[in-house]
């Protein structure tokens, strides 16, 4: 991976020049962009309901991205008509999803209004800006709004009304980052989905942060840096910054607060970045909720500095230096044993969200074991490294999870081994491919066993509501337990034990011959074994077994088959 | 024609309806400007169709949905990915208004609308 990380944060290098910005500035600008996407992906990810709610937006942004930032990242062009022409070109290569369709098309219209453009000028960025809209518009025939093409067309509009009064480039661009903000904010009343879900739209959240990446590079502002947005409280994901405690900050403190003015975001962040690292902040109905992590005796600073702005109703803390002991000793990695590896063999890599399902991969052959499943989606690095050092050059990865398959490739294009990717999109999907895995035979024939094997297994996966959020009928309150088969939510309720037999239920499980039951971190094996009896004299003709997988998050993993 | 057997009656959908949802979700799929009709060969025909049955192949065998679809894509789109949005719409939409699953949807690219030159 480049380390636009470095070149994100070095603000000596931000476009001073704000009359006339070329094709050197805006390829910088557009890595800055990219970045802040990249950045706040699982944000513009959770917010994904609309047109199928499958949380994968903000991915499928940041690879559009990805791809016309690779088409100018090697060259030095200074015209900033080429430079825009070739972003566009490799945005519609690389477009991916329907925001990505939409935002390569943004770049599309943008190109052609800036073609043989040396120095981009304010006039010239407002004309752009309206030719982007446009070209976005003749996409569709039924433009849906309350969409990226509704924040795409705010911007536009506010470029058009700024013109008067803009004299250069920075003042037109806080000024259409403030109104892709407002647009973004009033989507929910153009689109009832996502007022039925509690959201904004998540491309044009995506639009928004390419937009406030550049500008924040513009002047100089972190780029990788906890986000100084504010998301809705149910959608802090306090759990993943679990995974990147910083030595030090060893107290998480989290702040429920009621400011007693409208808050002022960028100086709240400021301040407290002074203070620790992972900052997050919510909002819902008035209240605020900070999450912190602070060293050990700075616990009280911010609690004392929220008592300055508002009044607190909640404070809690946790030490997570012991936390993290703890959750060391559970998950016992180190006693895995992995399948010994002979040079020429296929070596099978596994992405495993537990301990025990890394387990029950390594006794049925995994070479290597990268933890990592939903939430908590490993690096490209950590799959690469994983393989690096295998002793053969044939390589199957399987994500196991929808959203690890395309961190999985990547990888893929790495390395001069040969790998492939087996699109497992579940952990039983993964268990009934690796059951094909030969590792002396062909290697060719061995993929195309084990991608059949895939279509073999019915998924089932039970997990807790994260927000209350209506969706395909289904309604769901937050802390309900939520089933999945095959990925899509089909049954809620408040009881483990309903969720689960309905879930096998509507997965036609009768007619199938063995359900695994692989239960997380967060049941016991008797509870897990109460409802297996349970299921045992609902389904008398099925095979059921108990495994331990460890996992977070799902209570239970299921395979049927 | 679609039916669901339930303990108090059945319930029957025509192919006319999940045509009708299939058309609607493919219209507002992002890079889709129409439906092309589905008996004439590739490419023969850019007329777009309003009437969802000439645009839409319904097939029901009585255990699950099969739907090809035939669409006009906006020239200077990703056709793989403005194909893939709208097999995951259209089989979103279904499956959501029908409760019942739907096997798959083929997307059938049948011409390409040149509105803007590059």
């Amino acid at each position: 991976m480049r380390s636009e990380k470095e070149k994100g944060q070095n603000p000596d290098r931000a476009p001073r020049a704000k009359e006339q910005v070329n094709g050197e500035v805006l390829k910088l600008l557009v890595e800055a962009g990219l970045t802040w996407l990249r950045t706040n992906q699982q944000i513009v990810n959770s917010l994904n309901v609309f047109p199928v709610p499958d949380g994968d937006t903000g991915t499928n942004m940041v690879l559009t991205m990805q791809a016309a930032h690779e088409e100018i990242s090697n060259g030095n062009e200074k015209n900033f008509g080429k430079v825009a022409h070739a972003i566009a070109h490799g945005a519609l290569m690389g477009a991916r999803g329907n925001s990505g369709v939409i935002l390569s098309q943004i770049w599309r219209g943008f190109a052609r209004a800036v073609d043989n453009i040396e120095t981009l000028d304010v006039p010239t960025f407002v004309k752009a800006l309206a030719s982007a809209r446009d070209t976005a518009y003749k996409g569709v025939v039924r433009p849906v709004e309350g969409t990226i093409l509704t924040v795409i067309k705010d911007v536009a509009t506010a470029a058009q009304e700024a013109l008067p009064e803009a004299n250069d480039l920075l003042y037109l661009l806080e000024k259409i980052v403030k109104a892709a903000d407002d647009s973004v904010q009033r989507t929910p009343e153009l689109l009832p989905v996502l007022k039925e879900a509690g959201v904004v739209d998540s491309g044009g959240k995506g639009l928004f942060f390419i937009l406030e990446g550049m500008l924040r590079y513009a002047k100089g502002m972190p780029l990788d840096a906890p986000t100084s947005t504010v998301m809705p409280i149910a959608s802090m994901n306090l759990q993943r910054t679990m995974e990147i405690i910083e030595p030090g900050q060893d107290v998480e403190v989290v702040i429920d607060f009621r400011p007693y003015d409208k808050l002022d975001i960028e100086t709240f962040y400021r301040d407290l970045e002074k203070m620790g690292t992972s900052i997050q902040l919510g909002e819902g109905d008035g209240i605020y909720r900070l999450h912190i992590h602070v060293s050990d005796g700075r616990q009280y600073e911010p609690i004392e500095y929220v008592k300055q702005v508002g009044i607190f109703t909640k404070v809690a803390m946790e030490n997570l230096a012991a936390q993290m002991e703890q959750s060391e000793e559970k998950s016992g990695i180190a006693q895995l044993t992995l399948a010994p590896v002979e040079p020429g063999q296929i070596a099978a890599v596994a992405v495993a969200p537990g301990p025990g399902i890394a387990r029950v991969f390594a006794s049925l052959g995994a070479a290597a074991i990268v933890h990592g499943g939903q939430t908590m989606n490993p690096s490209t690095q950590e799959i690469l490294s994983a393989f690096e050092n295998l002793p053969t050059d044939k390589i199957v990865i399987l994500p196991n999870n929808k959203n690890i398959i395309r961190t999985a490739e990547a990888a893929k294009e790495l390395t001069v081994k040969k790998v492939a990717v087996i699109p497992s999109r579940s952990v039983p999907q993964g268990l009934a491919a690796i059951m094909h895995l030969s590792p002396h035979e062909d290697f060719n024939t061995v993929i195309s066993e084990m991608e059949e094997a895939l279509l073999q297994v019915e998924t089932g996966e039970i997990t807790r509501a994260t927000r209350s959020v209506e969706i395909d009928g289904i309604s769901v309150k937050e802390g309900e337990f939520i089933a999945l088969h095959n990925g899509n939510l089909v049954a809620s309720s408040s009881s483990l034990r309903d969720v689960t037999l309905e879930l096998l239920r509507i997965a036609h499980a009768d007619h199938f011959e063995l359900i695994t039951l692989f239960y997380g971190k967060d049941l016991t094996k008797q509870e897990a074994n109460q409802i297996a009896d349970e299921i045992r004299f609902a389904y008398p003709e099925q095979e059921i077994e108990v495994q331990d997988g460890g996992q977070p998050h799902y209570y239970f993993i299921i395979s049927i088959e | 024609m679609t039916k669901e057997v339930l303990p108090l009656g059945t319930i029957y959908v025509s192919p006319r309806v999940i045509a009708t949802i299939a058309y609607q979700a493919a219209l507002q799929s992002y890079g889709v400007v129409g439906l092309a009709h589905k008996n004439f060969f590739n490419g023969v025909s850019q007329k777009l169709v309003k009437d969802p049955l000439h645009g839409v192949e319904v097939h029901y065998d009585g255990v699950e949905i099969r739907i090809d679809i035939y669409i006009i894509v906006e020239y200077g789109t990703r056709i793989s990915a403005v194909a893939s949005s709208v097999r995951d719409t259209v089989r979103y939409q279904v499956e959501k208004a029908l409760g019942l699953p739907v096997a798959c949807v083929n997307v059938h690219v049948r011409g390409l609308r040149i509105s803007e030159v590059d």
